[in-house]
């Protein structure tokens, strides 16, 4: 089966600072896969280069199949890919239930969602019906009224995978999703992703440096050192590697 | 082979006028990261500055001249101490727009005093005796005062090179442009370096303006005109860059100054299709910051 | 209606537009011609004000060389309005096209980097060239610029004709083109249009990940904004029936910006009260050299200062601000501030 994403060496410089040397990794269609390793590894540079916001030097990224490597992030949105910020992002100045309208007006497909579209004053009503019903997957209905720079931490986390979810992706690429969260937070959150990801099909690649959320979510995991990959495999194999256990040596877990 | 040496030389003197002026908005902004755009009316209030003392002193020689200069110089950078006290340190809350709208209000303020107190006629200055006439060099003649401004820029640039990369003093100011919170934590007083530096380049907007006043006919929308080709520079030499500013000047100098020749009634017009040339092309300019 | 919509001031707007249009409806009963030129003055520059607000207020764009689309529009009328057959209503649409196709040339260049310094300064340069090349321009009359531009007749079907000469005809046209502006730029503002840019004014990178693309809606915005500044300026043609340089000035770039900080930008009225208080001002100070400059400069200074927001948007986001703030504090999550600083890993 063709997986949802798949990177194959992508390098990466910064100057004369090598970033990601030879990184590759697959996504199967309908799984979760947690990128790892300490800080500096390369990891946020990493979903960069997937997310599109920046470009590989070498390497492709492909997307079900076709060719995304030159496709600035926008575009890969429209092909399918969604994308949360580590520190989430969110539209302060208005309510949370315009903020999923905006996802839903920008869709692709969404007929509404060319950028020519002058009047339409107010939202259609199955539109805004649409975002109220997006909102109470992630428990957020209550709020919708409410101004979204008002938002405690782990509700706008959750407001942005709502408009995530808006945009109807096949696939999702969640930047460390547990930073910054309290440990209730966490554990609602790992269910709220394994509800998503089996509910919908979804498939999810995240980068954590929580690894209980890594276990509790993850099909597969790929270890970054350094820029390179030092280890991909199913959590279990990931746990009882050595090599992995060096490099996190000073980590508490077992 | 005459007409070449002269666009040269006029090229080159050209990009040293854009330098004088870009060369303290340069130092503002690397430390500030705010475009000041009255740095345009501060130069254009050294220049009517430089009229006025030198009418009343009646001066003719060119150590006159200099003193002279260095007079406005000084008195721009007093009225720069107080625009950073009491608008600068303000501009530190407010966005980047809003501050690039603030200093544009300041131009047009500058503007303003100038049409009060000097009203609105074209005034000139008379060059120093030195400096009116022309020199031989070899086979052709060259204008003295375009020998001296390049002679000036050329100084000015080798002074603020120096100072920047090798004394003390310039690698604080440095170490504050690239990272002020680190600066003050190794012990930096980086109110003091901030507040120094933007004085400076006060100063040396008055220094520009009081060099350039011979070259130019004084009116109330100079200070508009020499702005925008030294935005233009700063932004093709990369943003907070000094060499970068230098390089750029020279480069845009040159390329107006030939261009000139063939469109002579459109003077100038080369040097904002070299701008928008240059950054079609190469969109980050042409050296990177200090930031 | 929900506060925090963004469609807020719905229901305020009906009675405010109506309060103006009344206002402007009764001038020429108790004011002087010259008050009543002020008055057209007033509603030209409200047209450039509002397309300005478009992509400053709204967009988040700072454009410092508005004034070139302004000119090219007035320029564009003032030609097609001396030459022979006038038509006033190709003369419109001749300026809104000369501003629109303007603003999307220089947005071109300029928006390739959208960022505050280098948009600011490409704007700005790019405006003092078109600056340059009218008032070189012997076709344009260079520094005199084009005089005698006829107020044309204007046959509406056939069935009514409106002497143009007549001021206060011309007045009431005025009004009626920017009644129907304001009518189309408010729809614009509070459609999907609308709503995407405030998106894009706030979080650039959300609004891309949200498959937004981002550049390309700029530069429509851009062009229309453009667009907007040709109309007013192919409005002005007519009005005061001579165009010089100082037009295309960048001082002139200045009076949009000051209008809209003046008045508040995040209302869609601001501009409006902008204009009006401004256009006080300056009558009141025309008299002195030099005097407005101080003025304007000064206010301009002030505002952005003492408000950032304009006095209207000032006092709101600092109500809202307050508000939040109170509550943010009592639900913050100490995590979370320590998470607030990006990992770069």
């Amino acid at each position: 089966m063709t997986p949802s994403l798949q990177a194959s060496g992508i390098y990466k410089s910064y100057g004369p600072v090598s970033v990601l040397k030879d990184v590759s990794l697959n996504v199967a269609p309908g799984t979760t896969h947690a990128v790892i390793g300490p800080n500096g590894a390369g990891k946020t540079t990493l979903f960069k280069v997937l997310s599109g916001e920046v470009f590989a030097d070498r390497g492709s990224v492909l997307i079900e199949g076709r060719d995304a490597s030159a496709r600035p992030g926008f575009r890969r949105v429209r092909d399918g890919v969604g994308r949360t910020f580590q520190v989430a992002r969110v539209f302060g100045e208005v309510s949370v239930l315009d903020n999923v309208v905006l996802a839903l007006e920008a869709r692709a497909g969404n007929p509404q969602s060319s950028a020519w579209q002058w009047l339409g004053v107010r939202a259609p009503a199955a539109l805004v019906g649409e975002a109220r019903d997006v909102l109470a997957t992630v428990n957020l209905e209550r709020r919708a009224d409410d101004l979204a720079g008002v938002l405690a931490y782990g509700e706008r986390k959750r407001l942005e995978l709502a408009m995530t979810l808006a945009l109807r992706p096949r696939m999702l690429l969640l930047d460390e999703p547990m930073a910054g969260m309290s440990p209730g937070d966490r554990v609602e959150a790992v269910e709220l992703l394994n509800r998503i990801s089996q509910e919908m099909a979804m498939s999810i690649l995240l980068t954590e440096h929580d690894m209980s959320v890594v276990f509790a979510l993850a099909d597969h995991v790929t270890v970054l050192n350094y820029g390179e990959v030092i280890a991909s495999g199913a959590p279990e194999e990931i746990k009882a590697s050595p090599l992995v256990r060096e490099v996190y040596l000073g980590h508490d877990h077992a | 082979m005459d007409q070449i040496a002269l666009t040269l030389l006029n090229g080159l003197s050209w990009g040293m006028t854009v330098f004088l002026t870009a060369a303290g908005l340069s130092l503002v902004f690397g430390i500030l990261h705010v475009l000041n755009f009255s740095h345009g009316g501060f130069l254009m209030i050294g220049a009517y500055l430089s009229y006025t003392i030198g009418a009343r002193l009646q001066a003719g020689s060119l150590w006159q001249f200099l003193l002279i200069a260095l007079a406005c110089s000084v008195a721009v950078g007093l009225l720069g101490a107080l625009v950073e006290r009491f608008v600068f340190r303000r501009l530190k809350r407010v966005s980047e727009s809003y501050s690039l709208i603030a200093t544009y209000a300041l131009l047009i303020l500058c503007q303003g005093i100038v049409k009060v107190i000097w009203g609105i006629d074209f005034l000139s200055v008379p060059p120093p005796s030195e400096l009116g006439g022309a020199v031989t060099m070899g086979d052709f003649i060259a204008p003295s005062f375009v020998l001296f401004v390049i002679a000036c820029g050329l100084v000015v640039f080798a002074i603020m090179d120096m100072v920047l990369q090798r004394t003390e003093v310039g690698k604080r100011v440095q170490s504050v442009a690239i990272d002020p919170w680190m600066a003050g934590l190794v012990g930096i007083n980086v109110n003091a370096v901030l507040s120094w530096t933007v004085v400076c380049g006060f100063a040396l907007a008055g220094l520009a303006g009081a060099l350039l006043s011979v070259n130019q006919s004084l009116s109330p929308s100079m200070g508009s005109a020499l702005i925008i080709q030294a935005f233009g520079a700063l932004i093709v030499g990369g943003l907070g860059n000094i060499r970068g500013a230098f390089v750029a000047s020279v480069l845009l100098g040159l390329i107006t100054s030939f261009g000139d020749r063939f469109v002579p009634d459109v003077p100038g017009l080369f040097f904002f299709v070299a701008l928008a040339a240059i950054l079609l092309i190469r969109p980050q300019g042409l050296m990177r910051g200090l930031r | 209606m929900n506060p925090n919509s963004i469609s807020t001031t719905r229901r305020a707007d009906i009675p405010i537009f109506a309060a103006l249009l009344l206002l402007f409806l009764s001038v020429p009963v108790w004011a002087d011609p010259g008050l009543v030129f002020l008055a057209g003055v007033a509603l030209v520059q409200i047209v450039f004000a509002l397309s300005f607000n478009t992509i400053f207020g709204l967009a988040g764009m700072v454009s410092f060389g508005h004034a070139a689309y302004f000119a090219s529009g007035a320029y564009a009328a003032g030609l097609m309005l001396k030459g022979s057959d006038p038509s006033l209503l190709q003369a419109l649409a001749a300026g809104g096209l000369a501003g629109g196709a303007m603003a999307c040339a220089i947005g071109t260049v300029a928006l390739r980097r959208a960022s505050g310094n280098y948009f600011a300064i490409l704007t700005l340069a790019l405006a003092e060239l078109l600056h340059i090349v009218i008032s070189k321009s012997t076709m344009l009359g260079r520094e005199d610029g084009l005089t005698g531009i006829v107020r044309p007749r204007i046959d509406l079907f056939g069935l009514v004709t409106l002497d143009l000469t007549q001021g206060t005809t011309l007045f009431y046209l005025l009004l009626v083109l920017a009644a129907l502006f304001g009518l189309g730029a408010w729809l614009m503002w509070h459609g999907s249009f609308g709503r995407v840019l405030a998106a894009i004014r706030q979080d650039p990178d959300r609004a891309a990940f949200l498959g937004i693309n981002v550049h390309r809606v700029r530069l429509v915005a851009f062009s229309l904004s453009g667009m907007g500044a040709g109309l007013a300026g192919a409005m002005y043609a007519p009005l005061a029936q001579l165009l010089t340089p100082e037009v295309a000035h960048w001082s002139y770039s200045a009076l949009p910006i000051l209008f809209c900080l003046l008045g508040g930008t995040a209302s869609y009225w601001g501009p409006v009260a902008g204009v009006l208080v401004f256009l006080g001002l300056e009558h009141a100070t025309r008299n002195i050299v030099g005097l407005s400059e101080i003025v304007i400069g000064a206010t301009l200074l002030f505002v952005v200062l003492a408000f950032p927001g304009g006095l209207a948007g000032g006092i709101s986001r600092m109500a809202r601000r307050r508000k939040s703030v109170v509550r943010q504090v009592a639900t913050r999550n100490p995590a979370a501030m320590a998470a607030s600083k990006e990992v770069d890993a």
